[in-house]
Formats: C-alpha cells, structure tokens, sequence
C-alpha cells in the first residue's frame, strides 16, 4: 500500500498535474463561493478539459475540483451570510454573526482549517475502508449488485428532500429514461422511435449537465433581473498571524470536530445523502455537546468548525461506495463516475485489483489537493472575494456555452446538446413542480446497473426470483429497501415531518 | 383554488400523464417470455402511474387556504425565462450551419442584454467585447489545446 501512495505521490507531483491540481482547486473554491454554482456543475463544465488527458491527470483534475467546490461555500456562507453551497448551510448560522463582530478572519480561519482536517481524516478512512470493502464486494454476484442499486435507490429517493411521493416519482423517471436505447440481454431496441443516436440511450453527462447547469441557467432568469445582489465586506487581513486563532482554541475544538468528522464520513457513506445533510447534523450535535449552547447562532466558533469539518469529511465518505461498488453517493459522486467512464475506467471492486495505481494516484491526488485548498483558500482569500462580484448575468451565459461545448464534446455531435437541452427543461419543470433532481440522476445511473443484474441473477437461477431472497447480503439489501420505504410511508401517512426536515426547522 | 393546490393539482396531473405515456410506448415493445426486455419497463410504468394518483390523492387532502392567510407572493419573471430559453434553442439550432464562434458571440451579447439587472444599463461595448473575448478563447483553447474541434461553420474557409 505504502509502495503505491507513493507512486501516486510521484504521479501527482510530476509538473503537469501539480498544476492542474492547483488550477483544480482554486476554480473548485470560486465554484463553491459563488451561490448558485456548486461542485457538480464545477465538475460537469471542467470535464471537456479533461476528455484528451490521460486518466490520472483527468482525475486528479476532478477530484481537486471537488475538494475546492465542498470548502469554497464557506467564504461566501460567512462573508455573505448566503451558504455557496448546500453543505455550508450550517456555517451561516455562527459565521455570519462572528463577521458582524469583527471576527470575520477567525471565523474564516477556523473554517478553512477544519475544512482541511476533516477532508484529511475522511480521506484516511476512505484509504482504510475502501480496500476492505472491496474486498469483500470481489465475492459479489448479479444478486448482491441488484439489491444494493435497489437499496441505494430507495435510500435516496426516500430520504431527499420534500415529498416521498416526489422522490421515489423522481427516483423512477431517472430509471425509466435510463431505459432508452439498446436493452441489456437481448439487445432490443427500446424507445427510440427509430432514430440511430438513441441506440446508445442518453448520455449520463448530457443528463447531468442539462439538469444542473442549464436548469439553473433558467431558474436564474426568473429573478434575475430583479435580484438585489449582497456585496461581499472587505477584510483586513493585516496583523494576522497563523490562520486567524491560538494553539488554545484549536486544541478546545478537536473533540468537536472529532465527532463532526465522524457524522461527516458516516452520512457521506449513506447513498442519498451527504455534506448537505451532515453539515446541520453536526451543527445541531454540537450544540447539544456544548457547554455553551445558548452562543450558537450568535458567534460561536464551534458552530463554523461542526459545519465544515462534517462537510469536507463527506467528500471520502462519498468516495468509499463509489471506487468500491461503482455507487454514486451523491450528484457529485455521480458526475465523478461519468468522469471515470469517459476515461474507460469502471469503478467497483476490481479496480483495485487491476488499477491499483490509478487508485492511489487518486488519493495521493486528494491529499494534495486537501493541502492545497488549506493555503490557496485562506492566502488567496482576496482573491476569491473580488471574484465573489462578478455579476451573474455574465457568468451564467458562460457557463450555458461551456455546457454545450461540453455536451458536444462527448461525441462531436448536436444530438447531445439536443438531449442536454431536453434535461435543461426537464430540471426546470422539477424545480418548478418541487420535485427533487438527485434522484432522478441516482435513478438514471443505477437503472441500467438494477436491470442488468437482475435479468443476469435470474438467469444464473433459472428464472427464479427466490435467488435474489435466498442470498444473505442481497436479502439484506432488499429488506432494508423496503423496510426504508415502509418507515418513511408510516411517517408520512402520520404526517410527521421527516428527520431533516425537523433539523433544519429547528 | 389558490395557486399552491393548483400547482400540486397539475404535478399530480403530470405525473400520471408521465407513467401513462411511458406505459404506452412500453406497450408497443415486443414481448419474448415473462421477463424479457419490456419486464422492467412494465414494473416502471406501474410505478410510475401509482405515484401519480398518490400525488392526486395528496392533492386532494390539501387543506382549503384559510381567508386573511397571508399570501406569499413571487414575483417569477417569466419572460425571462422565456426569452434565454428561445436565445439558447436558436443558438443550438444554427450552431452547425453558422458555426460555434459566430453563435456563441451573438448569443452571449444578447442574453447578457436580456439577463441585465433593471436598476443597470447595459453597457454594449463591454458585452460585445466580453462575448467576442469569450467565444474566441474558448474556441481556440479547445481547438488547440484539448484537440476538440468546435463547429466552425461559415469562418469554415
């Protein structure tokens, strides 16, 4: 193991991709700043870049992005008091207020640092875990991968946000759009009405792209034009030493975001959800930890570090179900999948058997991405303020070309912008209809992966579906899928608020 | 009706036209035994179609909006929305034929006009100057370093 981390170091730190990784990371903290951008459409517009590189400077790339993106909503969470990304709702809640009282570079200080130890230990437990699970996942059959795409779907539709209803609809349309194209087994031509671009069904990244970047292209010239725009406050950084906070107070933090850490890699685990979940969590753990809980909300500095110590610690947790079982935790997760698929790469077990290079290239990137992000974020504070005020009416029609010279560049053909278009007005419709979009893409991604394996598991045991209940782990999967969906329909029929819903109203 | 139960009314309405669709189409496959290539697509459409009429069902059982109830009020700019959207169509369609860095610099000066804030003037020189800017770095970085070769279209000489 240590034999190969340190190939991957010798990888990441060749000229090349040092600087992509730094490139990575500094755009992934703009997109992570800039409310409205996040890391899955950092990811889906950088992809282009990396379609002729080679797969370790591709995904090193990636990866820095995503590492940037997860930390960068905390810069404008406390300088706007506007989270830049789901994940750093949380910091708002004490950030903001520590900037009203002039503790605005502790505040960012603490965070950033935070930020780093938690993407560091979750990066050492997805270093630890992930070849242990993948493992034991060699041994899997058709069976077993039927039943935790079955599980990790329900999981995700169920726990989104909003309605059950909305996203198990959500969750099924993914699936059923996934269903376009040639079909597994028999090779059927399904929905395609006869047009030879959809033999191969739709594109993930068309899908992905559509529903991020162009729904949020159309969802922003709703209100555009209207929107008061919160200027950043300038920051002094003089006379600051070290990153903003005594030895005293880091050492007063660490069982805070010991626990945080952990609640951030134990939710960033879970498919469905993830740094949007486990950042209020944490924060709400907290507070209840604290000896002082009546600060919270009002400038307490171990609300910023609970938030975005369990933020960065879901990025290794998201990691785990994805380079082991080829799962996508989350958006992000499953536009890094796409990245991996364009560079001919499948993420499950046997890549660490077959690439284990690649694997530990992947994580030597992360880990230099990590220190990285620590410096570039905190040093080029200033810089990423300026870029905080570049009006969205410029960048947004930016970003919509980018989108489609990204969707054309998948295959050199209109079609695929065609198709991201469609999904740009599909995402829309959900925005508008209050339908949730992670589970139509975990829908889309894990479909084609549930029907395979199912037509494959009753194959092997002669058309008898009791193969899938007589096999421990997928009986296992199976019950907790509908044991997921039966607790949460029990709740809704009661009409209780769902475990999130209840944090965030808190 | 007030508009929130409208809004749920047509979602449910959708949803099911959706799974009813989507059972159509699944219906016109060729069937080869019980599980065969239309078997999941048969269990999607009668997913599909039973979340509809759950989501016609929570309609239903929507509380009437009590009168005084404060009414939150949106003020959504659709016009906007429909404008960028009919830019961005064109720009696709004519992306081929007129070429990618033609396009990209019409369509970015004119949605920058269409995007910008009431209370600003449109300042021309600077948005012709960023969408020519734009559009050319962005083909020519593809072009030359990414070996992505955008349609050029008319420039195509």
């Amino acid at each position: 193991m240590i034999e190969l981390l340190q190939q991957g170091f010798g990888a990441v730190f060749s000229p090349y991709i040092f600087v992509l990784i730094t490139l990575g990371v500094a755009v992934g903290i703009v997109f992570g700043a800039v409310p409205g951008l996040s890391a899955t459409m950092a990811i889906a517009l950088c992809l282009p870049l990396t379609y002729t590189m080679g797969p370790a400077a591709g995904l090193s790339l990636l990866v820095a992005l995503f590492i940037g993106a997860t930390s960068g909503g905390l810069i404008s969470a406390i300088l706007l008091n506007i989270p830049g990304t789901p994940s750093s709702i949380a910091t708002t809640f004490d950030g903001a207020p520590m900037m009203r009282q002039g503790l605005g570079v502790k505040a960012l200080g603490l965070g950033v640092v935070f930020s780093f130890l938690g993407t560091i230990f979750s990066i050492g437990a997805l270093m630890f875990i992930a070849p242990m699970l993948a493992d034991i996942a060699l041994s899997f059959g058709p069976h077993e991968y039927f039943a935790i795409a079955v599980f990790s779907l329900t999981l995700i539709a169920t726990l989104s946000t909003g309605s059950l209803v909305k996203g198990l609809f959500a969750g099924a349309l993914g699936f059923a759009f996934s269903t376009v194209g040639i079909a597994p087994v028999e090779a059927v031509r399904r929905f395609t009405f006869d047009h030879p671009s959809l033999n191969g069904g739709f594109a993930m990244l068309t899908v992905m792209i559509g529903m991020f970047a162009v729904a949020e292209v159309l969802k922003f010239a709703e209100k555009g034009r209207s929107a008061d725009r919160a200027k950043p406050q300038n920051i002094s950084m003089k006379g600051i030493k070290g990153f903003g906070f005594s030895i005293k107070e880091f050492i007063f933090q660490i069982p805070n975001a010991t626990r945080s850490a952990l609640i951030g890699v134990g939710i960033g685990i879970l498919p469905g959800i993830g740094a949007g979940t486990s950042n209020i969590v944490s924060y709400i753990a907290a507070k209840k930890r604290s000896k002082t809980p009546e600060m919270f909300g009002k400038g307490a500095p171990e609300g910023v570090v609970a938030s975005e110590t369990a933020n960065n610690a879901g990025i290794g947790g998201a990691m785990i179900p994805l380079l082991t079982l080829g799962i996508p935790g989350d958006t992000t997760t499953a536009i890094l999948l796409g990245g991996f698929m364009i560079h001919g790469i499948q993420p499950g077990p046997l890549l660490f058997l077959t690439q284990g290079d690649l694997v530990y290239t992947i994580f030597a990137a992360l880990l230099l991405a990590s220190v990285l992000m620590l410096f570039l974020e905190f040093f080029g504070l200033r810089i990423f303020i300026k870029l905080l005020s570049i009006p969205k009416h410029i960048l947004l029609p930016i970003i919509l070309v980018l989108c489609v010279v990204g969707a054309f560049g998948l295959n050199s053909r209109v079609f695929d912008v065609w198709a991201m278009m469609l999904f740009g007005l599909l995402g829309y419709g959900f925005v508008k209809g209050g339908l949730p979009i992670a589970p139509f893409i975990i829908g889309f991604i894990l479909g084609p992966m549930a029907e395979t394996n199912l037509r494959r598991g009753l194959m092997l045991s002669d058309g008898n579906f009791m193969g899938f209940l007589s096999n421990p782990i997928s009986a296992a999967f199976l019950a907790l899928a509908a044991l997921s969906v039966s607790w949460h329909l029990v709740t809704a029929l009661r009409g209780k608020k769902d475990g999130v819903a209840q944090l965030m109203s808190s | 009706m007030d508009t929130c139960k409208r809004n749920e009314l047509l979602i449910g309405l959708t949803m099911l036209g959706a799974g009813l669709g989507y059972l159509f189409m699944t219906l016109q496959l060729p069937r080869r035994g019980f599980v065969d290539s239309a078997f999941v697509p048969y269990i999607l459409s009668a997913v599909l179609c039973l979340l509809g009429v759950l989501q016609l069902l929570a309609w239903k059982k929507l509380p009437k909006p009590t009168a005084g109830a404060a009414v939150e009020k949106e003020s959504i700019d659709y016009l906007t929305v429909i404008k960028s959207f009919a830019l961005v169509i064109i720009y696709v369609a004519l992306l081929e034929t007129v070429g990618f860095p033609i396009m990209t610099a019409l369509y970015l000066y004119v949605q920058f006009l269409v995007l910008t804030p009431l209370d600003q003037k449109a300042n021309h020189l600077l948005y012709a100057g960023i969408a020519l800017v734009s559009s050319a770095s962005i083909y020519f970085l593809f072009r030359e370093s990414f070996d992505l070769l955008l349609p050029a279209g008319l420039l195509n000489f």
